[in-house]
C-alpha cells in the first residue's frame, strides 16, 4: 500500500511526515512524499519575461524534499516527487489518485497568525472534495512510533455503518485495539438517557458490522460468537472493541474529556453533506478537529477499502 | 526495506521551461498578455502628458519612431533569453558577457525600473480610485482627496502592500479576468477617441485642432534635446510588448504564435496610441490653459482631467479601466523585481536571504517584501520632494529603462561576438539589431541625464538647483554603485567571477 504525503518544507509538512511514517509503521506502507509547486498562469503576464526562475524553484523543491525525506527513518520506504499545479490540493488529490493511494496524508494547520483555530486552506479543501482517505496530523505532531489505538468516532447518520466497517478491518489488519467513540453535546440539561441510547446504538451497529462482515465469509471470524463487541474483534489477540459514549456541554468539551492514547488516531466519517461536495467536513467534525490532541483520518463517504 | 532517498520529478504535465503549461497560449491569448503588459489605458495617462510637453504636436511621430528601438533592442532580448533561460535575465546575461561590474548595475537598473513602475501603477491606481469614487457619489470632493498628501501616500502604501500580499502568496491573475480587463481597456480607449473626435465634428471640442501630416514627421521636433525625450518616454508606452516575443512552449504553435502575436499586438498598441494620441490633440490642442495637453497642470494624468469634458457620465468607465488595469499589472510587475533579486541572491551578487524562497507559497519571500519596501520608499521620497511625482517618476523611469535594456542590448552584442558573422539572420538578430537599439537607447539616456539637470526639466522640480529627474535617475544609479561597492566587500567571490563567468 502505498499512502501520499501533502509535504511543504515547513512545520506542516513535518507534522505530515511524521504522522505518515507512525501509519506505514503499523502496516506494509510505503510513503510517497509530494511536494507541489505553482504551475505559472502563462495569463498573469509577468514582465519583463523571464525562464530561469522555474529552475531554481526546482533545485529549491528537490533540497526540501531531500530534508523531508531525511525525516523518514530506515526502516520505512519512502519516494519523493516534485508535482506542478495550480491548486495544491487539486494536485495532491490527482498524486494519490494516480498512484492508487490508500490515503493522503497533510498536516492540518494553518502556518498563518491564527494557526491554533484554523484548518489551513490546503487541508480545508483537501477535506472537501478528496476521494481518498484524508489523514490530519495536528499541530507539532511529532510521533513516529507506531498508532497504538484507533478510535472511530461515531453517530447515528447514514454512512455510519460503511465507516464502521473501514474502522474494524482497520483495526483487524493492524492488530489495533478498537475504540468506538460517541460525542454527545448536551446543551444545559444532563439526560443520562440520551447516552444510554447512543450506546446502545453503537453497540446494535456493531453487531450488525460484524455479523456482516461474517456472512461475506471472513475466515478470520470464524471462530468468534456471541456479543456483538466479539464478533467484530475477530483476529484472537485483537482485544474486544470498546464503546465510549462521552458528554460535554459542547463537542469540543466531549473531546476534551476523553482520555486519548498518545498513539491513538481518530477516524471520521464525512459529512452526510458530503454528496453535494459543499461539505465533506462536516460542521461537528471541524469542531472535533480543532479540540483533538490526535491525529485524525476522515474517510470518504461510500469509501471502500484497499486491500493489501 | 529502506531505500536509497530519490526525488522523481512527475512529468504529468508538459511544461515550458519557464514553468508554464505548455501549448496552453493561443493567438489570440498572446495577444492578450501582450495587451495587458503594456497595459495601453495606464501607459497613455501616465505617458501622454509628459510626452505632448516634450514633443507638443509631433507626439503621433513620436510613438511612432519610440517604437523603433524597442523593436531592436527586443529582438536581441529573445536571443539572450533563448540562449540563457534564466531568472535574472538582464542581471545575469550582461555578467555573462561584461563580467560582474556591470552584469551587476544591470540588475540594478531593472530593478530600479520595475520599483519605479511599481509605485507609479500605485500612484495612478490610487488617482483614479478617488476619481471613480467622486464619479460615484458625484461628489468631485472626494477626487480631491487624493491631493491631500499624507491621504494619498497613505492610500498608495495600502495599495502597495495590498499587491505585495497577494503577489506573495502566489495568487495570479487568470485568463478570463486578462481577457475582460484588456477588452474592457480597448473598447473605453476607443469610447474616448469616437467621443473626441465626434466633439470636434459638432463644434463643442475645447480647441478643435486640424490634423495635420507634419504631426507625423519626427524631424520636425524642434530639438535634439525634445526629441530624446519623447523618445525615451516612448520606450515606457511600449515597455511590455516585447513579452510576446519570448514566449515559446507555452504557445499552441512555438513556431508562429510568438511572431504573430507581436505583430499584432504592435498592430493593435500603435492603432489605439494614434488614435488616442490624435484625438486628444484635436480635442484639447497643445495650448497651455484650460483642457490643452500642453497644460502642466493636465499633464500628470491626461485622463484624469479630460475623461470628464470627453465622455461626459462615461468617464467613469475610463476610471475603472485604469484603475483594474493599473491593479493587476501592479501584482504582477511585482513578480519580475522579486525574481531579479532572488536571482541575484541566487548567485551571490546580494545577501543570500533574497534567495529564500516561501516554502508554503512558493513565491520569492524576501525580495517580495524587498520590492514592496522600496517602491513604498521611492513613492515616498518623490511624493514629498516633487511637485508632481507622477510626471518626474515617469521621466525617471524611461530613463532607467533606457539605461537596463542599452546595457541587455550591448550584452547580447558582445556575448553572440564569436556568432554574429555566421549567416545573414545572426548577424541582423544577434548584431545589427541590437547594437543599434543599444546604442540609440544609451544615446538617449545620456542626452536625458544630462538635460534633466535643469531645474526646469520635466515638472520642473529640483533639488539643490538640479532638477529632480536627474536627482532621481542618477541617485538611484549612483545607489547601485555604492550598494554594489558595499557588496564586493562584503561577498567578494561573485565580484572574482567565481558564481558566474564570462561566457
Amino acid at each position: 500500500m502505498r499512502y501520499v504525503v501533502g509535504y511543504t518544507a515547513n512545520a506542516r509538512g513535518h507534522d505530515a511526515v511524521h504522522l505518515a511514517v507512525a501509519l506505514a509503521r503499523n502496516h506494509d506502507v510505503s510513503l510517497d512524499l509530494v511536494l507541489v509547486i505553482p504551475e505559472d498562469s502563462p495569463f498573469n503576464a509577468v514582465y519583463p519575461p523571464e525562464a530561469g526562475y522555474n529552475d531554481i524553484l526546482n533545485e529549491q523543491a528537490q533540497r526540501w524534499l531531500d530534508e523531508g525525506l531525511a525525516l523518514v527513518p530506515d526502516d520505512v520506504t519512502a519516494r519523493a516527487h516534485i508535482r506542478r499545479g495550480d491548486s495544491e490540493a487539486q494536485t495532491l488529490i490527482e498524486a494519490a489518485v494516480e498512484m492508487d493511494a490508500a490515503a493522503l496524508v497533510i498536516g492540518a494547520t494553518n502556518s498563518g497568525l491564527l494557526k491554533r483555530f484554523t484548518i489551513g486552506s490546503v487541508a480545508g479543501s483537501l477535506l472537501h472534495s478528496s476521494p481518498v482517505p484524508v489523514a490530519l496530523a495536528p499541530h507539532g505532531y511529532h510521533r513516529t512510533e507506531p498508532i497504538t489505538r484507533l478510535s472511530c468516532g461515531f453517530g447515528t447518520r447514514p454512512g455510519a455503518d460503511e465507516l464502521l466497517d473501514v474502522a474494524v478491518e482497520s483495526a483487524r489488519d493492524r492488530g489495533l485495539p478498537l475504540r468506538l467513540v460517541s460525542l454527545l453535546a448536551l446543551d444545559g440539561g444532563n439526560s443520562p438517557g440520551l447516552a444510554d441510547a447512543a450506546w446502545v446504538h453503537a453497540a446494535d451497529r456493531l453487531a450488525a458490522v460484524g455479523s456482516s462482515a461474517r456472512a461475506d465469509g471472513s475466515t478470520d471470524a470464524a471462530g468468534a460468537a456471541g456479543s456483538a463487541a466479539d464478533a467484530a474483534g475477530s483476529a484472537a489477540d485483537v482485544p474486544e472493541p470498546e464503546i465510549v459514549v462521552a458528554q460535554g456541554r459542547t463537542i469540543e468539551e466531549a473531546v476534551d474529556r476523553l482520555d486519548w492514547e498518545d498513539g491513538e488516531i481518530l477516524l471520521i466519517g464525512s459529512s452526510r453533506l458530503a454528496q453535494q461536495r459543499a461539505t465533506f467536513l462536516g460542521t461537528t467534525a471541524n469542531r472535533i478537529l480543532r479540540a483533538l490532541p490526535v491525529p485524525m483520518i476522515v474517510v470518504p463517504r461510500d469509501y471502500k477499502r484497499q486491500n493489501s | 526495506m529502506s531505500t536509497a532517498p530519490k526525488t522523481v520529478q512527475s512529468k504529468e504535465t508538459s511544461l515550458s521551461e519557464k514553468g508554464l503549461k505548455a501549448g496552453s497560449v493561443g493567438l489570440i491569448g498572446a495577444v492578450v498578455i501582450g495587451v495587458s503588459c503594456i497595459a495601453p489605458a495606464y501607459t497613455l495617462t501616465a505617458a501622454l502628458g509628459p510626452t505632448v510637453s516634450e514633443v507638443g504636436v509631433h507626439l503621433p511621430a513620436i510613438f511612432l519612431v519610440g517604437f523603433i528601438p524597442m523593436l531592436l533592442v527586443a529582438l536581441g532580448y529573445r536571443e539572450l533569453n533563448n540562449a540563457m533561460p534564466d531568472a535574472g535575465t538582464s542581471f545575469t546575461w550582461a555578467t555573462r558577457a561584461f563580467g560582474p561590474w556591470i552584469g551587476w548595475m544591470g540588475g540594478w537598473g531593472l530593478i530600479a525600473a520595475t520599483i519605479i513602475v511599481l509605485s507609479n501603477l500605485a500612484a495612478v491606481a490610487v488617482d483614479f480610485f478617488y476619481l471613480m469614487l467622486a464619479q460615484i457619489f458625484s461628489n468631485p470632493e472626494l477626487g480631491e482627496l487624493s491631493k491631500i498628501l499624507p491621504l494619498n501616500i497613505a492610500t498608495t502604501l495600502v495599495f502597495i502592500a495590498l499587491a505585495c500580499w497577494i503577489s506573495y502568496r502566489g495568487m495570479e491573475t487568470t485568463k478570463g479576468v486578462q481577457y475582460v480587463l484588456v477588452a474592457f481597456q480597448l473598447l473605453v480607449l476607443g469610447w474616448f477617441a469616437v467621443s473626441a473626435f465626434a466633439h470636434v465634428a459638432n463644434g463643442t471640442a475645447f480647441d478643435a485642432t486640424a490634423i495635420s501630416p507634419d504631426w507625423f514627421n519626427p524631424f520636425a521636433v524642434d530639438s535634439f534635446s525634445s526629441f530624446a525625450a519623447g523618445v525615451s518616454l516612448s520606450i515606457f508606452i511600449y515597455w511590455g510588448w516585447d513579452v510576446t516575443l519570448t514566449m515559446n512552449e507555452e504557445t499552441k504553435n512555438p513556431e508562429k504564435t510568438p511572431g504573430r502575436a507581436a505583430t499584432i499586438t504592435v498592430l493593435v498598441i500603435v492603432i489605439i496610441y494614434m488614435t488616442v494620441a490624435l484625438a486628444t490633440l484635436s480635442f484639447a490642442g497643445v495650448g497651455e490653459t484650460g483642457l490643452g495637453a500642453g497644460n502642466p497642470e493636465n499633464q500628470s494624468s491626461i485622463f484624469a482631467v479630460l475623461a470628464g469634458p470627453v465622455m461626459g457620465p462615461f468617464a467613469i468607465l475610463m476610471s475603472l479601466a485604469i484603475l483594474s488595469s493599473s491593479a493587476a499589472s501592479l501584482q504582477s510587475t511585482f513578480v519580475s523585481p522579486a525574481r531579479t533579486m532572488l536571482a541575484m541572491g541566487h548567485y551571490r551578487a546580494i545577501s543570500p536571504k533574497f534567495g529564500k524562497i516561501s516554502p508554503t507559497y512558493k513565491s520569492p519571500s524576501f525580495a517580495t517584501i524587498a520590492a514592496a519596501i522600496a517602491a513604498a520608499g521611492f513613492y515616498v521620497i518623490t511624493r514629498t520632494v516633487s511637485e508632481n511625482a507622477l510626471w518626474d517618476t515617469i521621466t525617471a523611469l524611461g530613463m532607467m529603462i533606457c539605461f537596463y535594456y542599452g546595457i541587455t542590448a550591448l550584452a547580447c552584442v558582445w556575448y553572440f561576438r564569436a556568432e554574429a558573422f555566421r549567416g545573414a539572420r545572426a548577424f541582423f538578430f544577434k548584431f545589427l539589431a541590437p547594437l543599434v537599439g543599444g546604442v540609440i537607447l544609451l544615446v538617449m539616456f545620456v542626452k536625458t541625464a544630462m538635460d534633466s539637470m535643469d531645474p526646469e526639466y520635466g515638472s520642473g522640480s529640483s533639488v539643490g538647483g538640479v532638477g529632480l529627474v536627474f536627482v532621481l535617475g542618477m541617485g538611484v544609479i549612483l545607489l547601485g554603485v555604492v550598494v554594489m561597492l558595499v557588496m564586493y566587500r562584503l561577498r567578494p567571490e561573485f565580484f572574482k567571477g567565481k558564481v558566474l563567468t564570462r561566457a
